[in-house]
């Protein structure tokens, strides 16, 4: 039974998911979502498609939920499935799970009134961070340090067309080192834990703004507390965000699609090979 | 180009730097599209 994985555009990690399995003698089908169209209307999908796993690797979180959704509904192990890679895609969705998990995340407010947000933001306290809530990379995630800044922030997204930017992810700005704290969980095993620290003149850490990695050690109350994120969340291959705040971590993302160039420079393990055994491990038998 | 090159795969111009998109049909055909930047919806 083959590996399948699906993507819109391939990049050093589907790259070296291939090469990986390639090395395992894991027989793959690489699925370029661009260059097929699916049936949907019928039982199954053709005996010719029949795959084991399906890893879903798109790039644009539409399709990538869409192709999780296809997939999961024929019955094929899909890694994330669509419950999961929604979550995650929707920063709203997330917090909610961890919070009803009682896992530790920044304080959050959500509001769909720019003078509701106003107010919110004031309860929360300045700086503060708004984001949105779809979106990765650390895009149109700002800090503002009052009203002032918060007010052109809102009225900027008000005036764009997109409705997901019409809805106001608040939250407090947590006192933090210089970094966080990337964690990629495979299943039920942590298989590496990086600091990214932040770029000079930038707050924000993601590798993607030029964030730096390092390899990271947890405790082992952290590492319990990423595990029982990745669970609360659903299982599968994640990217769990934590900040080190003076209470604590708290998680503040959860990644359904991971991108690990960055702490594979720094990790002892081979992350791509976890991820394929893992695929190995969850395909229909 | 490379040997192994699989459609939807980012190639960039050794001469100009610009970055295109690899698209290969069901018959082979290769073409190249300029890449996008970043879109909307994409991340992690």
């Amino acid at each position: 039974m083959k590996i399948a994985i699906a993507y819109d555009m391939l990049r050093f990690e589907e790259k070296a998911l291939i090469n990986e399995a390639q090395k395992l003698s894991i027989p793959i089908e690489t699925l370029h979502v661009d260059s097929v169209w699916f049936t949907l209307d019928a039982a199954h999908l053709s005996p010719r498609e029949e795959y084991g796993t399906l890893l879903q690797r798109c790039v644009s979180h539409a399709r990538g939920l869409h192709v999780s959704a296809i997939f999961g509904e024929f019955g094929i192990p899909t890694i994330n499935s669509y419950e999961v890679a929604a979550i995650c895609d929707d920063k709203i969705l997330t917090t909610l799970r961890l919070a009803k998990h009682r896992i530790p995340t920044p304080k959050t407010r959500v509001a769909f009134d720019q003078e509701q947000a106003l107010k919110a933001l004031e309860e929360l306290g300045y700086p503060a961070v708004i984001k949105p809530i779809v979106g990765s990379w650390g895009r149109l995630v700002a800090k503002v340090r009052d009203r002032e800044e918060a007010s052109a922030i809102i009225e900027s997204r008000i005036s764009g067309s997109n409705p997901n930017d019409h809805i106001f992810y608040l939250q407090e700005y947590v006192k933090r080192p210089e970094r966080d704290i990337r964690a990629i969980v495979v299943g039920d095993e942590i298989v590496t834990t990086v600091y990214r620290y932040q770029p000079p003149n930038d707050w924000r850490t993601n590798v993607a703004r030029g964030g730096i990695s390092e390899e990271a050690r947890l405790t082992n109350t952290e590492t319990e507390l990423i595990l029982k994120a990745a669970d609360a969340i659903g299982g599968g291959i994640l990217g769990i965000d934590a900040m080190e705040s003076p209470t604590g971590l708290v998680i503040h993302e959860v990644n359904s699609t991971v991108e690990f160039r960055g702490a594979s420079t720094v990790s002892k393990n081979n992350i791509a090979k976890k991820m394929i055994e893992y695929a190995l491990r969850v395909a229909k038998k | 180009m490379p040997r192994d090159v699989l459609s939807g795969e980012i190639v960039s111009c050794k001469d100009c730097g610009s970055e295109y998109e690899v698209m290969i049909d069901e018959n082979g055909t290769l073409e190249l599209k300029a890449a996008e930047e970043v879109g909307e919806d994409w991340g992690e």
